[in-house]
């Protein structure tokens, strides 16, 4: 394994260390929960390292764990959905005036997206999170592109909407 | 780009895992498969290890089973003959 791993440049601590908050990010903005973000992101490791013959390159490395933190949060989540979920009606108003830039803000969008349904809603952590293309999202999440924009365009539309009533926006920062 | 964009990247920046993760993650996988998984493959082997040891006891009780067969076969020839003379000289 460690002459592979020369071989491929693919070192398993290296991986760990070099991907552990992109792995761990992916289960926690798509879960919501430290605990179980963590649980998750341990899971994929072992994966990865029950799996690491597989891996060619570090790039490799990088879009494998991306796919399987996205598969295991997934799964994660739908046992989950049993227990009761935040609707979107369910997020509260800031009781503050809220500016660009701000923790609140920030809180506030991570509840709203944290209300969107499992897909649309892992589309938007891999977009806002990692920074991915569509076309990128779409491999991850084996779907059409379109249907990945479409979320997208769906999904900012609701938050927007949301934010508007909140008194959040553009047109007139709360305050 | 718009301002509800950038605010999404700020509010789904990437974080970091607790401390030690992963420390944690590397000596667990060096220490290789887990207790559960470890115990799944000990049980597998008693199972394997049990179906062979009763195949390999069906397989001797039917060779067994077929010699006897034989051997009845055998010992029923001279006792047919010594029947039917008994049978002549009653006769």
């Amino acid at each position: 394994m460690l002459t592979e791993a020369v071989e491929t440049g693919c070192d398993f601590r290296a991986l760990v260390r070099q991907h552990q908050a992109t792995v761990f990010s992916i289960a926690l903005h798509f879960l919501r929960d430290r605990a179980t973000a963590e649980e998750v992101a341990q899971e994929v490791f072992f994966s990865l390292h029950r799996n690491l013959h597989q891996i060619e390159t570090p790039a490799h490395a990088a879009a494998w764990l991306r796919k399987v933190a996205v598969q295991r949060s997934i799964d994660e989540g739908r046992r989950r959905s049993r227990r009761p979920q935040v609707a979107l009606a369910d997020v509260a108003e800031p009781a503050a005036c809220i500016r660009p830039g701000d923790p609140l803000l920030s809180e506030l969008l991570r509840k709203l997206v944290a209300t969107l349904p499992e897909a649309p809603r892992m589309v938007m952590v891999l977009r806002y999170q990692e920074d991915l293309e569509p076309a990128e999202i779409a491999a991850a999440l084996e779907m059409p592109v379109a249907t990945v924009k479409s979320h997208l365009q769906r999904s900012l539309a609701l938050l927007r909407e949301k934010l508007a009533r909140c008194g959040v926006g553009e047109s007139g920062w709360t305050g | 780009m718009d301002w509800l964009e950038d605010e999404l990247r700020r509010a789904l920046a990437r974080e970091e895992p607790p401390v030690g993760f992963a420390k944690r993650v590397i000596a667990r996988s060096a220490r290789g498969p887990s207790g559960a998984r470890r115990w799944l493959a000990a049980a597998a082997m008693v199972v394997v290890a049990v179906g062979a040891a009763g195949a390999w006891r069906q397989h001797q009780g039917y060779q067994t089973k077929q010699e006897l067969m034989l051997a009845l076969r055998l010992a029923s020839a001279p006792m047919h003959r010594v029947q039917l003379e008994v049978k002549d000289i009653s006769q």
